[in-house]
């Protein structure tokens, strides 16, 4: 009898004990960091930096706070860059998201309208503004505020392989559409039966970015844009787009490019002789290439004329989440990560360079800091990044409004239709217009990315609200210490209550 | 008299404890439903006809039909191309499933060693899609197996998965050859419950082997087919791993964009939950009108049969 009793009390309490267990592991990365005299604050990080060289990168970064900082104590998560707006999403609906957060500058306009991402403290946004190039502080900022620190940027050019174009007897890389045309055709070879063997130019479609960057590249090379000044429309279809996907078009049907192909295996192996992408592949080339990487060469991208400049950039950015409970110490931890010097470039140089710019040369990208760039870069003889660091000062920053990444992908589609021959360039041309400009316009409120220092206009049917960015009269300084909510400003921008107020 | 009371009381007890017994039996099962099935679908019910992005439950909001006119307003892709792809999808899969099952099931039945031959038509259900999809990826590829076999007979490359005419079609036998396994276990079970004294009175009539399988095979295996039909059509309906593996996003453009896959970006890359949850309801009412009709015929032609 006494077994039969003792049994559900053992039960209950090993499933009482699992269930506390569980609830304080749920919680922990919350609760630990409570902040009370004596107790650490934990700061929790989360990024898409899942795997080597990235992973030991940050957490070397990491642990030099630790051992600096007695108080407050970062832990460093990372997911994989496929799954990183998931687990943000999911976390953050669930009461459990970290700290600091390391977007993709093209979800920052959907996280500020959720109220996930706090806009950066008066103070830090100057910096910033005064730290790095323009177009990576336009990418990293909503609506003329400054978010975060930019971090990872990309700029977009084209990459040589100097043999076959060679082979092709192009003795220089082109400097012009045409040249590259010429080049991409010259460099093309099919067998008997189709097969692509050798591809001029490449024109990826791995995913959104590969298919879209490098279009918004060449577009913003013949000095065109995707979006309008208030970014409540697409202006893909004006002279310059047309000449873009003319130009792509072109290139598919005379068999110098085949977008069926894997161009970040065929690259490497050699079977392509031009492609348009970021900086991070030169260290990926690097690796994979090996001796045949001298064959590389990085060149600004071309425009319809000599002479013409432009190209597009992306980036990351950390920034601190809107729910953290400790955000001094979050912009702190990003402060000294991103501003206070480490080390100099070269042994007995006298310049020194950030923590951020040396995590980020040495994974083979870069920061929007050209100065630390430069002098890394002539630290470790990577020439090939030198046309990407010019690139900095001239690029466009990708749009990053709050339906950006629909934009994009409705943009891939209807220029992967065009690629297939199921539209012709002026019927995709207008169907992404069309398909843009309706979703853009979908819940009458426009955050826009501008220059900083500008008013921001915030739309809703019927009403325009116009507040100043940071550091102007009309905007109130953040509120430290009140989770959940985001502050005034960001209010202003996308107020809740007009979010549906535009039907479709 | 008492005894008796005091029996039925007692025969009341007993009942009432195995009631009680049964009742604690099933809460788990009972519980998990609720938490895992009911408590999900009625959340499904709310975002559906709400707006959130899907980071802050205070932040739903309550629009109303909204969502669903949104789906099937002027421009919308989700009637065309992503429900007409899934249609055709779930289609090509049970026509093409159905066929090769009944085809191998009939052959297997003739069999020796039936088991070796029903193990080894059933691995590829036991092989995760990521696996199957892959291997045919690169089978499908410019320089693969395919177009390799293509080229050793004289004919030119076919761009299966990067041609927008080709790549629905080049998935759906990928999905096809995947299920024929499951339907052929169904089917030969079938086969086997189809009492041999009539196969050797149609022998006896004279019928051929072609009447035979029209005029006996087929009707008794009524049943089996249906059961083979229905869950292959749901299973087609809702497919998206497969899809995601083999074309990434549906491409190339919305060629092989279907609904489980559009709902799966709406909500996490585009972060709008609330046309994801009305895009489920929308394909949850054409799963259950499909069901329906599929029960409806099937039990018109029985109901046929008996007359």
């Amino acid at each position: 009898m006494r077994r039969r009793r003792l049994l559900p009390v053992l039960a209950g309490a090993v499933y009482g004990a699992y269930g506390a267990g569980s609830t304080a592991g749920c919680a922990a990365p919350y609760r630990s960091g409570s902040g009370r005299p004596g107790d650490p604050i934990v700061l929790t990080l989360l990024s898409h930096y899942a795997s080597e060289p990235l992973r030991s990168a940050m957490q070397r970064a990491v642990d030099a706070w630790n051992t600096q900082h007695e108080r407050v104590k970062v832990v460093a998560m990372a997911v994989r860059f496929q799954d990183l707006l998931t687990t943000i999403m999911v976390r953050q609906a669930a009461g459990r998201g970290a700290d600091i957060i390391h977007p993709y500058c093209l979800w920052v306009g959907q996280l500020v309208r959720a109220g996930v991402l706090r806009p950066a403290p008066p103070a830090t946004a100057a910096r910033i503004r005064h730290g790095f190039t323009r177009p990576v502080v336009a990418s990293a900022s909503v609506g003329g505020q400054v978010i975060g620190y930019p971090t990872e940027v990309q700029a977009y050019a084209l990459y040589c392989n100097r043999r076959l174009l060679r082979a092709a007897g192009r003795h220089e890389p082109p400097r012009t559409w045409e040249e590259m045309e010429e080049a991409a055709y010259g460099a093309a070879r099919r067998d008997r039966h189709g097969n692509t063997l050798l591809q001029g130019l490449a024109l990826s479609r791995t995913d959104d970015s590969t298919v879209v960057n490098q279009t918004l590249a060449l577009l913003a090379s013949h000095g065109g844009s995707f979006l309008s000044q208030d970014a409540r429309r697409t202006t893909i279809d004006s002279p310059a787009g047309r000449a873009v996907l003319d130009l792509e078009h072109r290139l598919i049907t005379g068999g110098a490019s085949d977008p069926g192909t894997d161009v970040m295996k065929a690259f490497p192996a050699g079977r392509v002789a031009m492609a348009i992408s970021a900086n991070w592949w030169t260290g990926s080339l690097r690796t994979t290439m090996g001796r045949a990487y001298r064959d590389v060469q990085v060149v600004p991208l071309p425009g319809p004329a000599p002479g013409n400049r432009g190209t597009l950039t992306t980036g990351f950015l950390m920034g601190v989440n809107a729910k953290s409970r400790h955000p001094r110490a979050a912009w702190e931890f990003l402060r000294w990560l991103n501003e206070e010097p480490t080390a100099a470039a070269r042994p007995g140089a006298a310049s020194a360079v950030t923590r951020m710019s040396a995590l980020q040369m040495s994974v083979g990208t870069m920061t929007g800091r050209t100065a630390d760039m430069r002098a890394l870069a002539a630290a470790g003889g990577e020439a090939n990044l030198a046309p990407f660091l010019d690139a900095l000062e001239y690029a466009t920053p990708e749009p990053n409004g709050p339906h950006a990444q629909r934009a994009k992908a409705l943009l891939r589609k209807n220029i992967e239709e065009m690629w297939t021959g199921r539209r012709s360039v002026v019927s995709a041309l207008r169907s992404a217009t069309r398909q843009i400009d309706q979703e853009l316009s979908r819940e009458g409120t426009a955050v826009t990315a501008r220059t900083p220092g500008t008013a921001v206009t915030a739309r809703t049917p019927g009403t325009v609200v116009t507040a100043r960015t940071p550091g102007t009269a009309g905007t109130r300084p953040e509120r430290p210490g009140r989770p959940g909510r985001p502050g005034s400003a960001e209010r202003l921008i996308t107020p809740l209550t007009s979010r549906r107020a535009g039907a479709r | 008299m008492l005894a008796e009371l005091r029996h039925t009381a007692s025969g009341c007890r007993t009942r009432r404890r195995r009631l009680i017994t049964a009742y604690l039996f099933l809460t788990p099962v009972l519980l998990f439903f609720a938490v895992f099935l009911v408590l999900p679908l009625l959340f499904a019910v709310l975002l559906s006809q709400s707006h959130w992005d899907g980071f802050d439950l205070t932040d739903i909001t309550f629009v109303g039909a909204e969502n669903f006119a949104g789906l099937f307003s002027r421009g919308s892709t989700f009637l065309t191309p992503v429900l007409t792809n899934t249609l055709l999808y779930a289609l090509g899969t049970v026509a093409l499933a159905l066929t090769g099952s009944l085809l191998v099931a009939h052959c297997i039945d003739r069999l020796r060693h039936q088991g070796v031959w029903r193990t080894l038509y059933f691995l590829p259900v036991v092989t995760t899609v990521v696996a199957v999809g892959n291997v045919w990826k690169y089978m499908y590829e410019p320089g693969g197996l395919v177009n390799g076999l293509l080229n050793r007979l004289g004919l030119g490359s076919v761009a299966f998965l990067q041609d927008p005419r080709t790549a629905l079609p080049s998935v759906v036998v990928v999905q096809a050859w995947a299920s024929v396994g499951a339907a052929v276990l169904v089917l030969t079970a079938g086969l086997k419950s189809i009492p041999r004294s009539y196969y050797e009175a149609a022998e006896l009539d004279g019928a051929g082997q072609f009447t035979v399988f029209l005029r006996i095979t087929l009707p008794l295996l009524r049943p089996s087919l249906l059961f083979v039909c229905v869950t292959q059509f749901i299973t087609g309906l809702q497919s998206f791993a497969l899809i995601v593996v083999m074309t990434g996003d549906g491409g190339p453009g919305d060629a092989t964009n279907v609904a489980a896959l559009e709902m799966y970006q709406q909500a996490f890359t585009y972060g709008d939950w609330g046309l994801a949850g009305a895009a489920a309801f929308v394909l949850f009412a054409v799963i259950l009108v499909l069901t329906l009709v599929q029960l409806w015929i099937f039990r018109e032609r029985r109901r046929g049969e008996a007359v």
